[in-house]
This record gives C-alpha cells, structure tokens and sequence, in this order.
C-alpha cells in the first residue's frame, strides 16, 4: 500500500527542509486512508451522500440558473428604457397613428405581439419589429449597428426578400430545424428563412413587422409604438405614455415557484449532508486509535488535522463533481415539465435545454463543499482536541451520550418555539411572507429531527420497563429493546432523514392531492359550456346573432378580457379585467369564497346591477373584502363598485376583477373575447356534429372569410389536467428523490456498521441462539424502529401540508387551499418506511445469516 | 542520552491533585539499558509518557539528546519521537487496515528513514516474513507484539521505550519475544528504557530503578 518514498525533485531544491515533512505527511494520509478499504461500506456511504446531495441541489439550482437566463433574455429583449405609448381614447393603434406621431417628428416604432402555431402543433411568440425606426438598443445590443457577423444580425436582413426569422439556438433546437429552413404555420404559410440569434428569448421569433402582420392576421392595426428613450416629456394630446407597471416581469412573477423548488433542493441537500455526517463520524470514531497512534509515533496534532482536512477535500471533490454531472442530468429531464408548467402558470417562455452561466458550477461546488466542511468541523475539532494519552479508549460514555440527548431535546424545544412564534406572530405587513413561512417549516421540521431520537430512546426505555415476566423470549426482547439502546446513536442521522423525507413526502403528497382535488372540481364549475368558440373579433357580432337563433343551443355565455389599474389609497396596481355572462347556467355552480352576508344569490343580483367580483389572489393582496367600494381606472374615468364578493382563481398569477360582460363594452370598451355555448339538452348526436362542423367554418354573413376558433370543455379539461399534473411532476420526482435518499442513508448506516454488529450478536450466537433466530431480531429490531419513526412522521406530514396550503401557497401564489387529509397515504408511509428500513436491513442480516460460523468465532473472540 | 532532573507530576482529580512523581532524577546513557520496577499504580508509565513527550511534567527538566524537551513545542517533540525514539506498548497498537509489512516500516516511513535491507532483516529476525502481507488481526498475540517491535526499531532509534511489552502474552511467547527484543537492541546499538513487573525480566538489563511513593529508590547494584 505505502509505496518507496520518492519525493519530488523540485520541492527537494527549493526548500530542504520541507522534505521530511512531506515524506511524513504522505505517509501519514496514505494510512489515514487506508481505513477505508476495510471499510469500503463508510466510504460508500460518504461519497453517496455527497453525491445525492450535490445531485439534488445542483440539479434544482441548474434549472433555477437556467429560467432566470430566459428571463433575463426575455427582459432584455425589449429595453425597459423604451416607454410605450397608446391612445387615450383607448382606441386600437394604427399605423396612422405612427404615420401622425413621425411627422409630430417624434421617434416612434410600431410592434405587432402575437402567437402563431406551426402545422405540427407547436405555439411560438411572434414579435413584429420595424427594423428602421427601432430605437437604438431596443433589442438586444447589435442588432441596429449592423455587425452581427455571420448569424446575419444586419437590420435589413429583416426587410430585404425573402426576409429572416430570428430565434434563439435553444428554440432552433426544440423546433427541430436547421438555420436557412423555413417552417409552415397551420395557416399553410412559409416563414422567412431561420436565422440564430442568442439574444433572443427561448419560443421567441423575431421578424419584420410587414410579415408579422400577415402571419399574426392583423390588419392595419399595431399593437403599441415604442418611444425611443430621452424624448421630451410633451406628447400630442391623443397620446400618452402607457403606465410602467403594466405587468411584472416573469422574473418577479417566477420567483414564488423558484423558492419552492430551491427549498426543496435544500432539503435533499441536509438530508445528504445527514448522510455525510453520519459517514463522518463513524469514520472519525474508528480511527481514534489510529489517530492516537500517530500521534505517538511523532505526527504532530496540527499535521493530522490538516490531513483530514485534506481527506475531507479529496472525498469532497470525489463526491461532489459526479454529484453535480447528475444534477445536470436531471435537470435536463425535469427541465421540459418546468418549463411547460412555466410556460402555463404565468406564460414565462422557458428553454427546453439547460443553458448554465460559469458561477452556476462555482455556487453548486462552493455549497457542496461548505456543507461538508460544516459536516466535518466536528470531526476536525474533536481530533484537535484528542487526548493522545487515552490510547486506544472507547469514546463516548454514558453520560456524554445522557449530555448530549438533553442538549438536543434543548434545542429542538428552542426550534419549535421558534417556529410556533413564527405562525402566531404573523409579518406585520399582514400580507404572508415566503421566507417566514419557509422559516417556520425549516423549524418545525430541523425541531422534529432533533427530538427524534431522545423520544426513540425513551420509548425503548418505556418498553423496556413494561415487559415483564422471565420467559426465554423476554428476555430475548430485552436484549434485542437494550442493544436498539445501543445502536440508536448510530443510527440517529438515518432516522432523522427517513424522518424528513417522510414528512415532507406526506405533506407535500397531501398538498399536490388535496389541490389536485379543489382543482378539478373548481373546473368543473367554472366550466359549464359544452363548446367554447372564438370568432374573428369582426365577426363576432354576426356571430352571436346567430347563435342566438339556433336551437341546438341553450344558452350563450359571453367572456370578455381587457387590462385595467386599480386605484387604491396607496397608488395603482395593474388587475386583469374579465366580463361574464351572469346567467344562471353559469353562475349557479360558479364557486365563491365569500360574499356579504354569506348570501350567494344577492351577490350575483349585486354584480347584475354594476358590483364587482375579485379573485382571492387581489384579495389577499390589497385586503378589499365583501362590502368595500374598489375604483379601477377605464377610459371614460375612474369607474367604481361595491365588492360583492371572492371567487377562487388557481393558476392565475394575477389580480383579477370581474363584471357583467356589458359593463366591459360599455365602460371599458373591451375588445370581442369568446363564448361558451351550453347545448340543448337532449340534443341528438347527429345534430351536435353537424353544429361543430359549422363551427369550424367561416360565417358568410359576417363578411369575413377567416373560420372561428373552436375548442370543446373537454379538451379544455384535459389541457388544465396536463398542465397540473406537468407543475407538481417536478415536485412529486423530488420528494420521491429525497426519500430514496432517506433510505440510501439507513442502508449505508448499517454497511457502515455491519463489522460490528456481528461482532456484537456472535456471543449470542456462541451462547446457543439459531442464526435466523438472529436475522429475525434483527430486521424486528429495524423494523420497529422505523415504523416508530413513522408513526411520527405522520403528524409532522399533516402539519407540513397545513404550513404549505395555509401559509406557503398563499404567499407564494395568492390562494389559500382547503385541508385534505388521505389516511390511504399514511397506511402508504408507514408501509414505505418498513419496507425501506427492512430493503436497508437485507444486506447486512443477509451476509450475517450466510457468515460460517468460523468467522462469528473470530469475531466473538475479537469482541 | 536521556536526562531527567527533579520531575514532578500530580494528576487532577475530582478528590484533588494526585501527586504521583516526586522529584525524580534518572540519567540514561547512549546504548544503555534500564529496566524500571514499582507497584501498580506507582507511576512508571507516567514517567516514561514524560520520557517520550507524550505529556509534560509540572517541574523539572527533561532532555533528549542534549535537547530540552520541556521547553520544546508540540510539532518539536513528536519531530523527536518521530525521529529518534521507538516505543512498544502493553497493547500492541498496530493499523488494523495496514498489512504486516507496512505497520513494520509506518514509523521509519513518517520519519523518513526508511531501510529496505533494515526492514527485511527485521521482519525475518522477527519471523513475520511468511506474513507480510497478512493483516495485524490475522496475527496471533506474540506475532503482534513482535510487529510492535519492530516498527518501533525500523526506524534506528536511539532510544526504545517500552511499557510492559511482554504483559500481555504467555510465559513461553514472552521469553521468546523478550530475547528478540534484546538481542535487537543490543545490534542496532540503541539505549532501552524498559518498565517490567518480573525480576526475571529485570535482570536481563543492565541497570535497575524502582519507582516508590513517587521517587526512585537507591539502585541496586547488579
Ligand atoms: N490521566 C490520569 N488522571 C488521573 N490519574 C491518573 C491518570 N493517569 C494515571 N493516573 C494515576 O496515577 C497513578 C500512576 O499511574 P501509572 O499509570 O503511571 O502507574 P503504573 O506504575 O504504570 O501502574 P501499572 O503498573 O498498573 O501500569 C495511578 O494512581 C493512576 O491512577
Ligand atoms: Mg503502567
């Protein structure tokens, strides 16, 4: 193992003396190291811990590093420097207004926004630029100086025949094209040539404004006139500039969900880091003698505890960059559920492939390591502080161990103060705030840990008091109850973890299930139409005339949206506006949360006669309940109605006011929207298919050729399903994760200890008790242990899905959910734990049942 | 070689200081040996920790080879131990993950002074050449104790220091260790400071102290 002493030329030259002492230092950590090959099972169990841990975290911060890089693109894409204008009258932009505003010489640039979809069923974002008046700097950084190089950056690249795409490489590759090619939208047409460009956001084209209109159908209307920045304050009085604060930015919409999934990349990051510990301070326990023995053959104190820092880097570095490859490798799977739930919770276009800045592998590698230097102080403090005249001493005594449960039970208490003065003392800003809630869970749950294992103790020492009687087989219990006594500090981390992981497993579980459950049935109520059709918005007055008149339809629910500013005391906040039909067929299962005087009926009468609804999220924030008057800004002046009541939004990440659909055109002069159409009942089959064939067809009376929209409630249906089930895949994969890390921990915990463990049940072998009598205990002994750590980990799993829908989900997305509870899950939990803690056990009884007797002998003997 | 003047050394306890050197003087010479006696609990391995520098007394002087170890640092004395000084002990305190061959050269390799011709003489002499490359718990008691030997001889100490190194074995197994360790000792030229409980043993040495109530009795003449 040690081989001859060759020391390296070079060193030998520049400084003598440091010979000697590096001869000295190999040597001593070549032997520091070899402990670890007759105990591969610790060595194991270190690197796995670190490799889970790094792997988890890496890969959560991976697809953190990569949504925050589309969002950066996607701000950067329009400077923020450059204000908008609209009308005041609120009219729609035409390119007469740009044509006025130029001459008024003032530096405007018409943009057309849209969304188109290619015939194989992909939506991407149509951005229409007119690339010649375009503020300098608009978008991106070179695009106007022309000098883009060979991705083709010049401006008139756009204008010139047969004109460019610009997109980014990563929607390039997702689209499955090469550059130069020219994809077909559903409509039939070819789009320009494709050409890369970085800067642009993920799902994202970039063409001239000429095509945009053409593929986005649009007419001669714009969307809005960009104003180069450092123009004069004075406009024409038809024009202003449109409010800043339009909308958040997906980066500040996104944050919410990206603190979920840190936290929960946090989480497996401790329990692997638990793991680590554990390794650590068997291996740290084992080798005091060794350590002792160096000392007294001449290693100075200082020289050991630097080696073993040196392992510890060496194991670090061992552990954490494969750990960290993995991260990137489920990142890469988990990142295309991200970005489609993303994409459907708050509309933030997300790249399907990882894209990673540099400090991403320096911040994953600095935690890691951090974590396992944490990991490891304890062990370097206590080799500083060896004693090396107890050569060769048993460590820990009984009433260091005593010491030690009643400082644990100390801070747990101190933890869970901590965390219940969290949860009745809530911010003073009265909305809930994230961190405080996360905070109090981290409490709640690190409390729970460290109480763990003094309350295990005591109800092996409860057990033990209780049996009674002098039978063979209780006595068989009692030594099996004192030796758990005894292997419990060992065994405390792994507990700990199946602990952790099983409460948030339950917990999360809870939440995903218990959402899952609002969810579904809130779709249902709000989705009462058969049929959901959205003509061309010329047409659409035709349309409903028609409609009116056929009777294979029952009723028609009118849905129209605009965006609007809510006038408060403190300022205005932007809201989407949305008119409904307030028919009964809709408003009789139209879910609400509260109204004045718990009276339904009179809450849809108040919002017949002018009221207003608002969406719990506005609710929560601008704290308006049933009852209180709300302004919102319309372009005839500040229009104002009596709250009448709170209706749940989920999925919606913003503030939302609800009126009659003709208060809308009347007052807000909303552009057409859509209509659900409840069938008739009964209506034959036949008759229904001939009704969506005419749908989808264009109305000759109206005058315009281009066909409707159709989709039926159950597309839609399925559509949210996917959408939900695609937000909490993440989720569920991760909890999933971190219980298979919880039992990688038991597992490696007892390989680690294997060794002794057998030498500790051959003198109960040597005295006369049957091998599988011994494997029996054995797996009982775990068995047991872990269906205790269970049983308390279902009340803390209730509580974690308490904290999550009553404190967490509302300061993160604004909706407050009701509790479910699944007994089925917890009967799943216990069993879980069991089969982990005896799938962990298998191994080592099995090698223990296999050993000849020889070797139990050997053991005995050595014992 | 070994020089110890008025040393003394009192231990806490939770029933006050336990005084258990008293002014002790003991001078050993190069390539000398000297065998140290006493009741249980008198202090001789107190006295021989001070000797290696694995603890320091509350007063006097101590010196190895001409250099003050009482004034020396910690890095300064395990350098000493390291490179000057083998040390045997009643419990063997081999590696158990190093094999037989690696324990034997672990303290000359540290001090980096390692002689392959030295180390292969040593293991034969020693009769653990079949078993090199077996590991310490595949010895049996007398084999490992053998090894303690001779990894505290790899590295040509000056002085060996040893603590009851055959109280652990058999009769026959500790004459027959105990001769190899003399006869060892007597080839490499080193100075050996032995605590023993049996005469017998004493006697093979060439000088004897007895430890008494915390100071050495007069010699006794051989
Ligand atoms: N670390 C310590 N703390 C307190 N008292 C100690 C300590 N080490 C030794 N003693 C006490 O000092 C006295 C001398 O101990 P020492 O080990 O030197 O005796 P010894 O002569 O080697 O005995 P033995 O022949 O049994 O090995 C004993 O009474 C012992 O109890
Ligand atoms: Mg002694």
């Amino acid at each position: 193992m040690i081989t001859g002493r060759r020391s390296p030329r070079l060193v030998s030259r520049m400084a003598p003396h440091l010979v000697p002492h590096l001869a000295m230092a190999r040597t001593a950590l070549i032997t520091l190291l070899s402990h670890y090959r007759r105990h591969p099972g610790q060595l194991a169990m270190l690197l796995v811990g670190l490799w889970v841990a790094s792997a988890l975290w890496s890969g959560v911060q991976a697809i953190n590093a990569s949504a925050r890089d589309s969002y950066a693109r996607a701000e950067a894409l329009l400077s923020p420097r450059l204000e908008r204008l609209e009308r005041r009258d609120g009219a729609p932009l035409g390119y007469a207004d740009f044509t006025t505003l130029r001459r008024a010489g003032l530096p405007v640039s018409p943009l057309i926004e849209g969304t188109i979809e290619l015939n194989d069923g992909q939506r991407l974002n149509v951005l229409g630029i007119e690339p010649l008046s375009l503020p300098a700097g608009g978008i991106g950084e070179d695009r106007r100086t022309g000098n883009g190089g060979e991705d083709g950056a010049n401006p008139l690249g756009l204008l010139q025949p047969p004109g460019q795409t610009r997109l980014a490489p990563e929607t390039l590759a997702t689209l499955n094209f090469s550059p130069g090619e020219r994809p077909i939208t559903a409509g039939g047409e070819r789009l320009p040539p494709l050409v890369i460009d970085a800067q642009l956001p993920p799902g994202t084209l970039l063409v001239d404004i000429a095509r945009a209109a053409e593929l986005l159908k649009r007419g001669p209307r714009i969307d809005t006139l960009l104003l180069a920045p450092g123009t004069p304050a004075a406009l024409p009085a038809a024009y202003r500039r449109t409010p800043a604060a339009q909308g958040l930015s997906p980066g500040q919409l996104t944050e919410s969900f990206h603190l979920n999934l840190t936290a929960m990349g946090l989480l497996a990051l401790v329990v692997g880091l638990l793991i680590v510990h554990a390794a650590l301070g068997l291996a740290l326990e084992q080798r005091l003698g060794l350590l002792r023995t160096l000392r007294a053959l001449g290693v100075p104190g200082r020289t050991l505890v630097a080696l073993l820092a040196v392992e510890l880097v060496l194991l670090g570095l061992a552990g954490t960059l494969p750990g960290i490859l993995a991260g990137l490798w489920l990142a890469n799977i988990l990142l295309p559920d991200v970005a489609a739930s993303l994409e459907a919770l708050f509309s933030a276009s997300v790249g399907a492939s990882l894209s990673l800045p540099w400090h991403f592998w320096a911040g994953s590698l600095a935690i890691t390591l951090g974590g396992l230097a944490t990991a490891g102080l304890g062990m370097l403090w206590r080799t500083a502080r060896l004693d090396i005249l107890a050569l060769g001493h048993a460590l820990s005594s009984h009433a260091d161990s005593r010491r030690r449960q009643r400082r644990q039970a100390g801070l747990a208490t101190l933890a869970w103060v901590f965390a219940l003065g969290l949860w009745a003392w809530p911010a003073p800003s009265g909305t809930p705030s994230l961190i405080a809630g996360f905070a109090m869970v981290a409490l709640a749950l690190a409390g729970s840990a460290l109480a763990l294992p003094v309350l295990l103790g005591a109800a092996l020492e409860g057990l033990k008091r209780c049996l009674g009687g002098n039978s063979p087989r209780t006595a068989l219990i009692r030594w099996a109850l004192a030796d758990l006594q005894l292997q419990l500090p060992r065994l405390q981390l792994a507990m700990m973890a199946l602990l952790l992981a099983l409460a948030t497993n339950l917990g999360v579980t809870g939440m995903v299930g218990g959402f899952r459950l609002t969810f579904l049935d809130w779709l249902d109520q709000r989705l009462v139409a058969d049929l959901y059709l959205r003509p061309p918005p010329a047409a659409y007055d035709s349309w409903r005339d028609w409609l009116e008149t056929r009777p294979e339809i029952a009723t028609l629910l009118e849905r129209r949206e605009t965006d609007t500013r809510l006038i408060g005391a403190e300022g205005e906040r932007p809201v989407a506006l949305q008119g409904i039909s307030a028919d009964p067929a809709l408003t009789a299962s139209w879910p609400l949360l509260a109204t004045l005087n718990a009276d339904r009926a009179a809450a849809w009468q108040s919002l017949r006669e002018g009221a207003a609804l608002i969406n719990e999220q506005l609710a929560i924030a601008t704290g308006l309940a049933p009852g209180d008057m709300l302004t919102l800004a319309s372009p005839s002046g500040p229009f104002t109605a009596q709250v009448a009541g709170i209706y749940p939004d989920y999925g919606n990440p913003r503030g939302e006011v609800t009126l009659t659909v003709e208060r809308l055109i009347q007052r807000f002069a909303a552009k057409p929207g859509s209509m659900g159409l409840v069938l008739t009942p009964g209506l034959a089959a036949a008759d229904e298919a001939a009704l969506r064939q005419r749908l989808t067809r264009p109305l000759p009376a109206s005058g315009e050729a281009l066909a409707p929209s159709l989709v039926d409630q159950r597309s839609v249906h399925r559509q949210a399903r996917q959408v939900f089930e695609r937000t909490f895949a993440v989720t569920r994969a991760l909890t999933g994760l971190t219980l298979g890390v919880a039992a990688l921990a038991l597992f490696t915990g007892l390989l680690a200890q294997a060794r002794e463990r057998r030498a500790r049940l051959a003198p109960l072998w040597a005295l006369g008790l049957g091998r599988t009598t011994l494997l029996g205990v054995t797996l009982a002994q775990l068995g047991g242990l872990a269906l205790a750590t269970a049983l308390l980990a279902l009340p803390l799993g209730v509580a974690l899905n308490w904290a999550l829908v009553a404190e967490i989900n509302v300061a993160a997305f604004g909706w407050r959910l009701p509790l479910h509870v699944f007994p089925a899950a917890w009967v799943q939990a216990l069993g879980l734990a069991v089969l982990v803690a005896l799938l962990a056990a298998a191994l080592p009884a099995w090698r223990l049942w296999r050993a000849p007797p020889r070797q139990l002998l050997e053991e005995f003997s050595a014992s | 070689m070994l020089e110890m003047r008025d040393i003394r050394k009192a231990y806490a306890t939770p029933q006050g200081p336990l005084s258990v050197l008293e002014g002790v003087d003991l001078s050993l010479a190069a390539g000398a040996s000297l065998a140290l006696m006493g009741e249980s609990g008198s202090g001789k391995s107190t006295l021989l920790h001070l000797a290696a520098g694995l603890d320091t007394p509350d007063s006097g002087e101590i010196s190895l080879d001409g250099q003050r170890l009482s004034a020396a640092s910690e890095p300064a004395r395990a350098g000493l131990r390291r490179t000057r000084l083998g040390l045997v002990f009643q419990q063997f305190h081999l590696v158990p993950s190093l094999s037989v061959a690696d324990n034997l050269t672990l303290q000359a390799r540290l001090a980096g002074r390692e002689t392959p011709d030295w180390s292969g003489e040593l293991l034969t002499r020693l009769g653990l050449a079949e078993m090199a490359d077996r590991y310490p718990e595949q010895l049996s008691g007398g084999q490992q104790q053998r090894l303690a030997i001779g990894r505290a001889l790899a590295g040509r100490p000056a002085l060996l220091l040893a603590d009851e190194p055959t109280g652990n074995l058999d009769e026959a197994s500790a004459e027959t260790v105990l001769t190899l360790l003399l006869e060892l000792v007597r080839d490499s030229g080193c100075a050996l400071l032995m605590v023993t409980h049996s005469t017998r043993v004493a006697s093979r040495l060439e000088r004897r102290l007895t430890l008494s109530h915390g100071r050495l009795l007069a010699e006794e003449a051989r």
